[in-house]
């Protein structure tokens, strides 16, 4: 009589969270959607954070027109969640003969929010920077070009390293959106798999494999913060 | 002898505010020439005329006869030959004192590494701090930032130095150094325009005492006139103000 006995409670948690024979079948496809999620955040940040830096230069240079369209590119995809960004790139485009991959909506879309944020992050970074770092610069007859690249872009990039960090990571945690328009990254494939077997236990790995993918990236962003502060 | 420096009425407004009312001025080459006057005078807006800091509305800058302010002119190259020392110092926190120094060398000059490394050296051993060339500004103090300042604008080989209230950031007992390094550099035969209010250096050192007020050059003379013998009933007030009299 005892094959009936009930399942205690924390047998139930283990069976539904953490259950080895579930993990076993779903490893290989999780995988495939952790390799998918670097290479698309690797991507993002590439094209996010080069892009970014580009418009905040351009912006320096004071031309009005020019800024008032990188003003209001970078207010516009600051201000949209990425989420309706992914969702118009995916969905809305298409009606105007403009189709792309989940991977390539998601990829745009999560850049231009990161270019958005970072052109920003640049651009107070260069403002904070005091006029007399400029005027000592141009005095020694280093041309306003050589000036940014030598004097100002140095001291802006490190000034910015720790907001940056934040907000790229914040950014490409974006990548689970990608789910949304069915790209398969750690969250769709650990969701899909969590309802074909009716148990948790994807979920938890897709939770683990975030935390994998993204533990060493904060700790890159630390190390970067202290490699790149100099000596005062 | 053509002057080193030259300015021939010089106008400068900021919007209706006018800071420079046609100013000449003539800087001998090999002479220290000392600007003074009360705070907004415009002394240091005159200084910073001089290698086009500030462009001016109206009127010339000759360094060495030529007219800077005139088109065609390159600036960069101008601006080696006229040196600029700032109150606040400027130095590029990201780099070394030799970093500091050797940047236009190597930017500008295109001098090898090895060569900006050795004129850089050379100016640091100038101004005395060869040992903190691979100190970064954040460790020094004021005074020996001060001095870098220096070292950076003498490894371009100057022929005129402009000095923007040099001490005017400093303890007073690190004023002391940087007064000494601009000594030597009047001795060695540098031209140099000084802004500052350390008056007992201008009767020491000065070959020539500007005063201004209100954007004009109201006297000006040797420092025993100005200092001992003052006609102008501004100057004589802003010297007792100072109590220099």
């Amino acid at each position: 009589m005892n094959s009936a006995a009930p399942l205690s409670t924390l047998d139930r948690f283990l069976f539904s969270f953490f259950n080895p024979e579930v993990a076993a079948r779903y490893v290989a496809p999780m995988l495939d959607g952790m390799l998918l999620t670097i290479g698309l955040g690797l991507c993002v940040i590439a094209t996010g954070l080069v892009l970014g830096l580009t418009l905040a230069v351009v912006r320096i240079q004071h031309v009005r027109l020019i800024n008032g369209i990188i003003v209001a590119f970078a207010d516009i995809f600051r201000a949209l969640p990425p989420l309706v960004v992914i969702i118009l790139l995916f969905f809305a485009f298409p009606y105007i003969e403009l189709s792309m991959s989940a991977f390539t909506a998601t990829w745009l879309a999560l850049s231009l929010v990161l270019a958005a944020f970072t052109e920003e992050i640049f651009w107070t970074g260069m403002l904070a920077i005091p006029k007399g770092q400029w005027e000592a610069a141009r005095s020694t007859g280093l041309g306003p070009w050589a000036t940014l690249v030598q004097v100002i872009l140095p001291q802006a990039v490190r000034m910015t390293v720790p907001p940056l960090t934040n907000r790229t990571i914040a950014i490409t945690k974006g990548t689970a959106l990608g789910s949304v328009v069915a790209l398969h990254e750690v969250l769709n494939v650990s969701s899909a798999a969590s309802s074909e077997a009716g148990n948790a236990t994807p979920l938890v790995m897709g939770a683990a494999a975030y935390l994998i993918l993204f533990i060493p990236f904060v700790v890159f962003g630390r190390w970067v913060e202290t490699r790149f502060a100099w000596k005062r | 002898m053509r002057p080193a420096l030259e300015l021939r009425d010089l106008c400068k407004a900021y919007g209706a505010l006018a800071v420079l009312h046609g100013v000449s001025l003539s800087v001998p080459t090999g002479k220290l020439v000392f600007v003074i006057g009360p705070s907004g005078s415009g002394k240091s807006t005159l200084l910073r005329c001089c290698n086009l800091l500030e462009v001016p509305q109206s009127g010339a800058v000759l360094v060495d006869g030529q007219d800077i302010t005139q088109a065609g002119v390159d600036l960069n190259r101008l601006r080696q030959q006229v040196g600029m020392v700032f109150q606040s110092f400027n130095l590029y926190p990201h780099m070394t004192a030799l970093g500091n120094v050797t940047l236009a060398l190597r930017k500008v000059q295109k001098l090898s590494k090895a060569q900006a490394q050795a004129d850089g050296l050379q100016a640091l051993a100038r101004v005395g701090l060869t040992d903190k060339a691979n100190t970064y500004p954040g460790q020094l103090s004021g005074g020996q930032q001060q001095r870098v300042g220096i070292a950076r604008s003498l490894a371009l080989k100057p022929k005129i130095l402009l000095f923007d209230e040099p001490t005017s950031a400093l303890d007073p007992e690190l004023v002391g150094s940087v007064l000494q390094v601009m000594r030597e550099l009047r001795e060695s035969g540098m031209t140099m325009v000084v802004v500052s209010h350390e008056m007992g250096f201008a009767r020491a050192a000065a070959d020539h005492v500007v005063f201004m007020d209100k954007g004009q050059i109201l006297e000006q003379g040797s420092p025993q006139v100005i200092f001992d013998t003052p006609q102008h009933p501004r100057l004589r007030e802003f010297l007792t103000a100072l109590g220099q009299r």
